[in-house]
């Protein structure tokens, strides 16, 4: 017969684990270590080439440019070493370059969509093309990211760019019941306004707590419970503080954009209306071109599938398709699970498109 | 059907004093969690939220006027900039990135224009791999 006896391992792994604990805590993680050199910058944004490691003759010809979301760092590209999808793009025969739109300063506090699309995105786009020597290329926007190079892929249809990818992009705001910032930035309740003539910019803390609240019991006690239930597996640890770092290292977003974004989006839905002016242009999806790969991640909470999956019925592209995968808006691109679901089919997509 | 265990007669269990804990934690948080979702999901908390955030912004405005006016007042003082002249200066130097970028795609374009109507064979520029 089995008696019980009293664990004793568990009590005397406290003091280890709550070191554990307090290293992982107060400390950053290495992320984004992939090797790569900046060839361009404007204000705070740079333009960085990631250093290939397959040799020129077998690479891809056609370059691919990341562009990830305004409040956030893009090191969630390149989490970490063996987890890192700029490392698989790069490993794959990708010549990968990033976009990094740095954090605005008070002086950048009018910076807005039409800025970054027509002023730094052409301009980042014209040096990649006389780095790469192809005056073809790949975009790949994240989140905010894909706002930004859906604009720029409707306004400059000719520029060159032969592949968009689309990800998690809030681009569809008609079904506000289905959207949680839909409601809390209602002009009802929310004056922007208001928040900018405080600030210059949306503060990244307003930011970070904004995405926190969505899930509130997962974020401020749910993932630390994670952390604390595996703290005895340095792999789990390490992955668990490599995405605490990136998530507590937000920056602010600048006024004019965020006041787009509200405004022009959340509350009118002029960039699926096309209705939606940029620098006095119209911006019309339906000149939209490039072959276009929507990636939707099913249990998204922050852009909940019905704002991406209606673009494809709106663009002019003839080669597209959507690609629906179980996860939400960060797990299906830096979840323990991307390197075998999500980073293959986005590398045989663009693999058959890039030559 | 009886199902195999490992547990051989006479074995002694572990007890680990956290496990009834961690259950009775997790069988909690699922609901707390959808209820939580649920509240932010709603009107009321929008309205809340929202409040709070206009009653601190309103609330701090006068402090934060006040604050300003003393602080450029001081730094004029002081002969120092003030965080505005800064952000004319970081302005004013974007604008001259702007043109030494402009600047730098005519010169690709002229480096392009001079390799394409080159010869074979002289001056092509050495691709980067």
């Amino acid at each position: 017969m089995a008696s019980a006896t009293f664990d004793c391992e568990q009590v005397n792994a406290i003091p280890h684990r709550l070191r554990t604990l307090q290293d992982v805590l107060g400390t950053r993680a290495a992320i984004a270590q992939t090797p790569k050199q900046p060839i361009w910058t404007l204000n705070k944004a740079t333009l960085y080439r990631y250093i290939p490691v397959v040799p020129a003759p077998k690479r891809h010809r056609v370059p691919l440019l990341l562009v990830f979301a305004l409040m956030n760092r893009p090191h969630i590209l390149d989490l970490r070493r063996g987890h890192s999808f700029v490392e698989f793009m790069i490993n794959r025969g990708y010549d990968v370059y990033l976009l990094d739109w740095g954090s605005p300063g008070i002086e950048d506090q009018d910076l807005d969509f039409g800025d970054y699309t027509l002023e730094y995105m052409p301009r980042a786009i014209r040096k990649l093309k006389a780095i790469s020597g192809c005056r073809e290329f790949s975009l790949l926007g994240w989140c905010i990211g894909s706002i930004l190079t859906t604009i720029y892929a409707a306004l400059r249809p000719d520029d060159g760019l032969r592949n968009l990818i689309s990800l998690t992009a809030p681009l569809d705001f008609s079904n506000k019941e289905s959207i949680t910032f839909a409601r809390w930035t209602d002009e009802k309740y929310f004056d922007v306004e208001k928040v900018l003539a405080a600030f210059g910019n949306m503060p990244a803390e307003m930011i970070e707590y904004g995405a926190k609240a969505l899930k509130p019991v997962e974020n401020y006690v749910g993932n630390f419970l994670k952390l604390w239930d595996n703290i005895d597996d340095p792999r789990l640890v390490d992955a668990w503080h490599a995405m605490y770092t990136w998530v507590t290292d937000n920056i602010p977003m600048a006024g004019g954009a965020f006041r787009q974004l509200i405004i022009d989006l959340y509350r009118e839905n002029r960039l699926m209306r096309n209705e939606l002016v940029i620098r006095g242009e119209r911006v019309d999806l339906k000149k939209l071109r490039a072959n276009l790969m929507t990636v939707i991640a099913e249990d998204d909470h922050i852009t909940p599938p019905c704002q991406s999956e209606t673009l494809p019925d709106q663009v002019g592209s003839v080669d597209k398709e959507t690609f629906r995968i179980p996860g939400g808006h960060i797990g299906i691109m830096a979840g323990s699970r991307a390197h075998q679901s999500t980073w293959p089919h986005i590398d045989a997509w663009l693999a058959a498109r890039s030559d | 059907m009886s199902e195999k265990t490992n547990e051989k007669p006479g074995s002694q269990e572990s007890y680990d004093p956290f496990e009834s804990w961690r259950k009775a934690r997790d069988a909690g948080m699922e609901a707390w969690a959808k209820t939580m979702v649920e509240y932010v999901n709603s009107d009321a908390y929008s309205q809340a939220s929202g409040a709070m955030l206009d009653t601190y912004l309103t609330g701090s405005a006068p402090f934060r006027e006040m604050l300003e006016k003393i602080m450029v007042r001081a730094l004029d003082q002081l002969g120092m900039p003030s965080r505005a002249d800064f952000a004319s200066i970081a302005r004013r130097l974007t604008n001259i990135e702007i043109r030494l970028d402009d600047l730098d795609a005519k010169l690709d374009r002229m480096e392009a224009s001079r390799v394409e109507s080159a010869p074979p064979g002289t001056g092509r520029k050495q691709k980067e791999s």
